[in-house]
């Protein structure tokens, strides 16, 4: 066991800040559903049941001997109390496990992606602007009373600052108060991939004339419920505009310049911003280097060259990962201990600049003794050579 | 090249329909458009290896391709489809309900001359295995993106061995977190997190099974 000299708090922030760190901290990226099953509750009660859920993943937490860091504190979501702010987070049509016969109740919820927002809708919310928009065609999403609607956000924030205060107690920081996606990820979802993806080849200008139109609302929504919650960061949920999906000169266009634009003025708001990059995003590394330093972490899910990524971005900014899903729930406790070795000695080399992490959430059916074995590997291995 | 298949390959969508209808209505022979449509996705696929295109240009590519063959397809008399490169039963493993990486992959592989048979997402291993039995095909694709599905696509390779198939049909799973820990596990013969590569390593177990 190595020697602490640090709190998980000062640890966590001196990585991020690109400063010596005792040992590399470690931070998984938690929701119910993996602690639910680890404490003999099904996925579906779980997430039925927000405190029970809650209180699975504190028990997780002392069960393995604690980590340094929530990257979110808990399941809840932090939404400002305004009608446009929950329709960016909550258009859209999920499957969850116990709602539906034939669905286990061990399972995760599906997003089922189709096209909820279409052609004409993009003309309205140039016309509109996003709140404008939002405001008019609620009912359309939601055949609900506005008030319902909101006192539903109200308690996702009451419950989100409670949570994060549970971690404060215990001197582990919440890094981010806030969640939001940039305006691709938003509109591929919503539009679906394929239409998105013909809109993007078809109409280039108008789905840009529509990123225009949403950019400056999802910036406040985000600086609104970081405030709120008064943790300093936000979760910026990237996957679609990468190099997976798309050449270079779109992510330029229609990602790189709007996520620039929302962390440059996260970071005014002195937040720092963890980018949550599903799918390979390598070949977009070097620009992340234009971003503010020592304001972002960069949170790879196992999919994105990771090595490529310290190579790159090691005197810039922090790195968080990258486990990947498949070596958590199907690998050996041995396979596990080695690819965190890896990592620390690689990624976390100068003991500084490294948050070991879950590649994307650690998966429900995870086996808890991978997930001790990751646990444990930063309290027992310094980063070698 | 022809203009055609180089149309398809520069994704010009406009263009692509005019050419196609106006060789349907000067006469050409429907099979020898199909052919220059195939011709112009191995070249979209050639791009893709070569990190010229990404997945937005197979999307487009694809969607390109379907609109052709469904103005080209109503003038292909019975018989005159030309033989398949080989069945393929393909499908999302049980519990997992996503669907955009097996439906790109069905269009590529459709494209590529395979015939799809898609038995849809969240398929119980019966239900794959019901549709091999019915249609006799040698490949079964199985797609999942979420690691339950590890669990369903091995009880899939299961109930493929207990209904005797298992010598005679091979498969390949695919999605995003698939890795070659996870073609153990399940029992698989091959795996790809690449539609475009998932295409090749089909033609590849077409090989082996003829």
């Amino acid at each position: 066991m190595i020697k602490e000299t640090m709190t998980p708090t000062r640890r966590t922030w001196a990585a991020i800040k690109l400063e010596p760190c005792d040992r590399i901290p470690v931070a998984p990226l938690m929701d119910v559903m993996f602690p639910s099953r680890h404490r003999g509750m099904t996925v579906a009660e779980g997430i039925s049941h927000p405190r029970r859920g809650f209180q699975a993943i504190v028990d997780t937490f002392n069960d393995v001997g604690g980590w340094d860091a929530m990257i979110l504190p808990g399941y809840s979501l932090p939404i400002p109390p305004s009608i446009a702010a929950v329709m960016q987070v909550v258009i859209g049509d999920t499957r969850y496990p116990g709602k539906e016969p034939g669905f286990s109740l061990d399972s995760s919820p599906q997003f089922i992606e189709k096209e909820l927002l279409t052609i004409e809708d993009y003309d309205e919310i140039i016309k509109l602007g996003w709140t404008g928009f939002a405001e008019k065609h609620l009912g359309r999403f939601f055949p609900l009373d506005p008030e319902i609607l909101l006192a539903w956000t109200k308690r996702q924030m009451d419950r989100y600052r409670t949570e994060g205060e549970v971690w404060k107690a215990r001197n582990i920081p919440s890094l981010c108060g806030s969640i939001v996606m940039s305006p691709l990820m938003f509109l591929s979802t919503r539009r679906s991939l394929v239409s998105f993806t013909q809109d993007l080849y078809r109409f280039p200008d108008k789905v840009q004339a529509v990123m225009d139109a949403m950019i400056d609302d999802l910036i406040v929504f985000a600086i609104e419920a970081a405030r709120t919650t008064g943790i300093p960061g936000v979760e910026l949920i990237l996957e679609r505009g990468g190099c997976f999906y798309y050449p270079l000169r779109i992510f330029e266009r229609f990602e790189f310049r709007y996520m620039k634009k929302m962390i440059d003025a996260f970071a005014g708001e002195g937040l720092i911003t963890v980018m949550h990059f599903d799918q390979d995003w390598t070949l977009n590394l070097p620009y992340l280097l234009d971003l503010p330093k020592k304001m972002c972490v960069c949170e790879l899910d196992s999919t994105t060259d990771i090595f490529k990524a310290k190579e790159i971005l090691k005197n810039h900014m922090c790195i968080m990962g990258d486990v990947p899903a498949s070596l958590s729930s199907i690998g050996t406790p041995q396979e596990m201990q080695a690819y965190c070795e890896k990592l620390i000695d690689h990624i976390g080399k100068g003991k500084t600049g490294f948050i070991l992490s879950t590649g994307c959430t650690i998966p429900f059916d995870a086996k808890f003794e991978n997930f001790q074995v990751m646990i444990n590997s930063v309290k027992n291995h310094l980063p070698q050579g | 090249m022809s203009e055609l298949a180089d149309a398809i390959a520069d994704l010009k969508e406009d263009e692509v329909k005019k050419i196609v209808q106006d060789k349907i209505a000067s006469g050409t022979n429907p099979m020898s458009i199909v052919d220059e449509c195939r011709r112009g996705m191995e070249i979209v696929g050639q791009r893709y290896k070569n990190k010229e295109y990404f997945l937005g240009e197979l999307i487009m590519s694809g969607e390109i391709f379907k609109e052709a063959m469904a103005a080209i397809e109503p003038n292909l008399k019975a018989g005159q489809c030309g033989k398949p490169l080989a069945k393929m039963v393909l499908g999302t493993a049980r519990g997992d309900i996503h669907n955009i990486g097996k439906d790109i992959a069905a269009t590529l592989l459709k494209a590529a001359g395979f015939e799809i048979f898609d038995v849809g997402v969240d398929a119980a291993p019966e239900v794959f295995v019901n549709k091999l039995k019915e249609t006799g095909a040698p490949i079964l694709g199985i797609s999942g993106l979420l690691t339950p599905s590890f669990e369903s696509m091995k009880q899939t390779v299961q109930a493929l061995e207990a209904a005797g198939l298992r010598d005679k049909v091979k498969v390949i799973i695919g999605g995003g977190i698939v890795t070659e820990v996870v073609r153990k596990y399940v029992g698989a013969d091959a795996f790809t997190d690449d539609a475009p590569e998932g295409v090749e390593l089909c033609k590849k177990l077409a090989g082996e099974v003829r």
